[in-house]
């Protein structure tokens, strides 16, 4: 199963565009797949990491301010404006995550909050370079650049493939740290702190790069996203935007990986259409956090997990069952 | 939970799954059915109905809804499909939802925008939509300068019509020295602030201090303080939403109104959304607006009439707002016959509009598309109610932004 | 020298304001181990209810109580269901559940109370202003000031000092000795939620007067009342006076020397005491998440 999983996903997710779906729809599909690479890197600090943070936005935020005004100072050759982002992010998260590892539970929540809250007072006062409180105009569109030529990355395709192509990448960069001796440790830092300082382990060393690495993901995930609506503008680095992460993680399924894009299309779908159809659609999203949370703590994702094994016959949906199923917080 | 079927947990989750579903394919088959109302005419109103600006976006939809009744829901002989959106205040959402306007539901003419903010995210998308836009808020004065687009109107103000107005007046009337400003500090703040001393000292005056505050104080505490301590011969200020009315309402608990002459521009003295909050202790203070229930054109005291009918009390700056934008969307359309396929024609018609607005007298500039307004000077006085009323005591007759000139 | 002295008056009635919207909040966390962010919509609640009772012209020394009574009211129901279902869960879902809840009565608030901005009709005894140094200083601050003071320290003398105090800390500690006194833990638990929501509520109601009410002060408040609440340290009364004052003496004083970067100078501070002092200014043993 494990191999196969992202092979079929690139498949569907290649299909869409063939399915003659709309541009509008395309857009607001890669939207998804962005926030969801945000989210699922945030899993790996609260699922995996037990490290619950709400200054994940700083990540987000700095790798889409470095991607645009990279692209509109210097070039906007994709090759390029991606590592920036990520090499910015990984910048932040180092110094974030120096300072808050002897941090934890609500402090780490706070300290992380506050760290990031002051990340967006930066971007919010310094207008010369980010535009301030207004915003990052006039962003050019990707390119990359072949032997042939250029090829322009600015079209509704052109953009959902690279979210596309991300998404895979980034789960399977994801998965791989899960079950690389660090993710491991990780896991082993989240479960039993005390047992691992005594077993050798730097507890602060494996969290500085669990810190890293999630950041490294967002910063990517940032590097694409000033594109998608050509603009960026400071709410993309505020805590309520750290919140909305959470809030998708939750529905999604924490320490599920694939549950930040269930959690991110069920955020983003309801948000945009709903408020289409009622003014109270922040009650309609605010009830289905509640009854997610009261009714089906593991997250909406990782029911539809366990509906998909219901149908399987009784033998390996028991073990398939077994060997996922994760502690519920 | 495996042998007793889906159970709770999959319940839920599948009709989560088919809502998703539905919520994507629903709109997708609504397309279709939209084609078929081929007389009809679209305006999509892209505006504000929750997040910090809810008032004001309501206030602007109201406008415009009393607007499209009053001409019996039809325009140039097309019955009118408004579509109202919602952009949470949220630069992002402005842009998911303009495409949405334009690419899924088809609309004619986009309008609304409260926040400047939105207004710029969006540009980019209009403009090589090549849409047929106007703008009923959003003033900043990069969209009449750099940001100008060939098919973006915008029949309203500008941050720079009232700031300078506002520094003009000061100069003259009030006093050429010791000025201290304090505004919110974000986009808005900083040009209403610059264009003030611009003008101010341009004719004379001298500005002692500038104070910034967070977007988002509660507490103007210790800032009123220093300005009591200062003394200065008079406060130019700038807040918009609750930050106004926190503002104007600590200016009177610190003893300072009637004691510092206060001015201000746009939202701060609002006559619906803030004066009705504050009271009628600031009376006194002035500010420089390009509406005032107590203007003299014929086109706003019939529209404050009418308003004052309808709803009971007396329009603010987001109610005119959005009639106004009714008044010029309907006379656009009425010059073009409602026949809308030729936008260069219906731009030309725009451009030769010469309206008696719920504003005032309005016309376009060519260069960039802005309106040209009188702006009024509103002095806060106690009416014969008890309640704070915005009065005219002077007129700036056809204020036009410099545009690229600036 | 009056400058600072005037400064320092405004920085103290922010720091007493902090002080009670943090109060409420840490009555909950300190003692049933519950974290409330539901909390902010309850001061949104009693600054509303503040605001229509004054509105409709009773008397306004009983606005204050019929904030608290409304928070209390709304604490006790909240307690049947559902905060009673998670008291014996991790922080996380705490956090979880009640945040979407907040989102709920942020939401239903709006619908009930409009989208504007709503200030109260302070009586004219408390909207004089007294002069200190020569300044005109509002009366209403200083009412605040003292109401803010007497309330924590009346709630210090509650815990600290009265039998019923210690029965509540007892519960905490051990649930299953206190019961075995014959004492109903349920009736406990849901007399001390009744009483931080009230405490929430009024210090909306109080609070409303200086900062209005409107839908965003839920949001506003839960965040300044969170971060003081965590800066000061869990379970501690002491802890929390202190970071209040901390904070609001940062804020204020930021103000004058730069408000441009108040907010970051503030953030700052807050930020170098959770990272000099991992676990608050005075700090206690917390359950993990």
């Amino acid at each position: 199963m494990k191999p196969f999983a992202p092979l079929a996903a690139l498949a569907a997710l290649a299909a869409l565009p063939l399915l003659g779906v709309p541009d509008y729809h395309l857009r607001l599909i890669a939207e998804v797949l962005i926030y969801g690479v945000a989210v699922m890197s945030l899993d790996l600090l609260i699922g995996f990491g037990g490290l619950v943070s709400l200054g994940h936005a700083a990540f987000f935020g700095v790798g889409a301010y470095a991607a645009a005004l990279f692209a509109t100072h210097v070039s906007a050759e994709i090759l390029l404006v991606v590592p920036v982002a990520v090499l910015s992010a990984m910048a932040a998260a180092l110094v974030m995550g120096a300072l808050v590892v002897r941090s934890a539970n609500l402090f780490l929540l706070i300290l992380t909050l506050l760290l990031s809250q002051m990340v967006w007072e930066v971007v919010f006062r310094w207008r010369a370079v980010t535009g301030g409180a207004d915003g990052f105009r006039g962003i050019p569109e990707l390119a990359l650049t072949l032997p042939g030529g250029h090829l322009a990355l600015g079209g509704p395709v052109a953009l959902y493939a690279l979210a596309a192509l991300l998404a895979v990448a980034a789960t399977v960069l994801a998965r791989s740290f899960i079950e690389a001796p660090a993710g491991r440790a990780l896991i082993g830092t989240r479960e039993q702190p005390l047992r691992m300082t005594a077993l050798g382990y730097s507890v602060p060393r494996i969290r500085l790069t669990a810190f890293v690495v999630s950041a490294a993901i967002a910063g990517a995930a940032g590097a694409l996203y000033p594109f998608v609506n050509q603009y960026v503008g400071p709410q993309v680095a505020h805590w309520t935007t750290s919140a909305s992460l959470f809030i998708m993680l939750v529905l999604g399924g924490v320490a599920t990986l694939y549950g930040g894009y269930v959690g991110a299309a069920i955020y983003l779908g309801f948000q945009t259409y709903i408020s289409s159809y009622t003014e109270r659609w922040q009650l309609v999203i605010g009830l289905l956090f509640v009854a997610t949370v009261l009714f089906v703590p593991g997250g909406l994702g990782r029911s539809l997990k366990s509906l998909a094994a219901s149908f399987r016959p009784q033998g390996s949906g028991a073990a398939v069952a077994g060997a996922e199923k994760r502690r519920v917080p | 939970m495996l042998g007793r079927g889906i159970g709770r947990r999959g319940f839920l989750a599948s009709s989560a799954a088919l809502a998703a579903g539905a919520a994507v394919s629903g709109p997708l088959a609504g397309r279709a059915l939209a084609q078929a109302g081929r007389d009809e005419l679209k305006i999509g109103l892209l505006t504000s109905l929750s997040g910090p600006f809810a008032a004001l976006g309501e206030s602007m939809r109201t406008g415009l809804q009393l607007h499209l009744q009053g001409v019996g829901g039809s325009l140039a002989g097309r019955p009118v499909r408004l579509i109202v959106e919602d952009d949470h205040a949220k630069p992002e959402e402005g842009v998911r939802k303009v495409r949405k306007l334009l690419t899924q539901d088809g609309v004619d003419i986009v309008c609304g925008v409260v926040h400047s903010g939105v207004a710029l995210s969006i540009r980019d998308v209009l403009a090589s939509a090549n849409a047929l836009t106007f703008i009923s808020n959003g003033s900043a004065n990069n969209l009449a300068r750099k940001a100008a687009s060939r098919f973006i109107f915008r029949p309203t103000k500008t941050n720079w019509m009232l700031g300078s107005t506002a520094g003009t007046w000061a100069a003259e009337k009030i006093s050429k020295k010791n000025a201290i400003t304090i505004a919110a500090d974000y986009a808005a703040g900083r040009e209403y602030v610059e264009d003030f001393i611009g003008a101010y000292k341009a004719g004379g005056g001298q500005v002692a201090r500038q104070m910034w505050t967070p977007f988002g104080t509660t507490d103007f505490a210790p800032l009123l303080t220093d300005i009591a301590m200062a003394k200065p011969d008079l406060v130019y200020c700038f807040f918009a939403g609750s930050d106004a009315v926190r503002f104007l309402q600590q200016w009177q608990d610190y003893r300072l109104a009637g004691r510092i002459p206060l001015i201000g521009t746009g939202a701060v003295f609002d006559q619906e959304d803030v004066l009705p909050a504050v009271g009628p202790g600031i009376k006194g203070a002035v500010n420089a607006f390009h509406q005032s229930p107590t203007a003299p054109a014929p086109g706003a005291q019939a529209f404050v009439e009418l308003y004052r009918k309808a709803h009971g009390r007396l329009p603010g700056e987001m109610s005119t707002s959005g009639y106004a934008t009714g008044q010029v969307i309907a006379a656009a359309v009425d010059a073009v016959q409602g026949d809308l396929t030729n936008k260069d024609k219906v731009r030309d018609a725009v451009l030769a509009l010469d309206l008696q607005t719920a504003y005032g007298p309005m016309r376009f500039d060519p260069a960039n598309n802005q309106a040209i307004l009188d702006v009024y000077i509103n002095e806060v006085r106690v009416g014969s109610d008890g309640k704070p009323v915005n009065q005219v005591v002077h007129a700036y007759p056809k204020v036009s932004d410099p545009g690229d000139k600036a | 020298m009056e400058y600072v002295v005037i400064q320092s008056i405004n920085a103290l009635v922010f720091a007493v304001i902090l002080l009670m919207s943090g109060l409420g909040l840490t009555v909950v966390m300190s003692l049933m181990n519950f974290i409330n962010l539901a909390h902010g919509s309850l001061v949104l609640l009693g600054s509303y209810v503040a605001v229509f009772w004054l509105a409709i012209g009773a008397p306004w020394y009983l606005a204050f109580p019929a904030a608290f009574l409304s928070g209390a009211v709304a604490g006790a129901v909240l307690d049947r269901f559902p905060f009673r279902l998670f008291y014996a869960r991790t922080h996380l879902m705490q956090v979880l559940l009640t945040f979407g809840l907040s989102v709920v009565f942020a939401d239903l608030m709006r619908w009930g109370f409009g989208a504007g901005v709503a200030t109260p009709r302070l009586p004219d005894v408390l909207r004089g202003v007294v002069f200190i140094l020569d300044t005109p200083f509002p009366v209403y601050r200083l009412f605040v000031l003292g109401a803010g003071a007497l309330l924590a320290l009346g709630l210090w003398y509650l815990f600290d000092r009265t039998i019923w105090g210690a029965v509540v800390r007892a519960c905490v500690v051990d649930r299953g000795a206190v019961e075995s006194l014959g004492i109903n833990t349920q009736h406990v638990f849901t007399l001390v939620l009744a009483l931080a929501c009230g405490l929430g509520a009024l210090s909306g109601a109080l609070g409303s007067g200086i900062m209005a009410a409107y839908p965003g002060l839920d949001e506003e408040v839960l965040i300044l009342a969170f971060i003081v609440v965590v800066v000061g340290g869990l379970g501690s009364f002491s802890g929390l006076a202190l970071s209040s004052l901390v904070l609001g003496f940062a804020m204020t004083f930021s103000k004058m020397i730069d408000p441009e970067f108040s907010n970051l100078m503030s953030l700052g501070a807050a930020a170098a005491i959770l990272i000099v002092r991992p676990n608050g200014l005075v700090a206690p043993v917390t359950r993990q998440v």
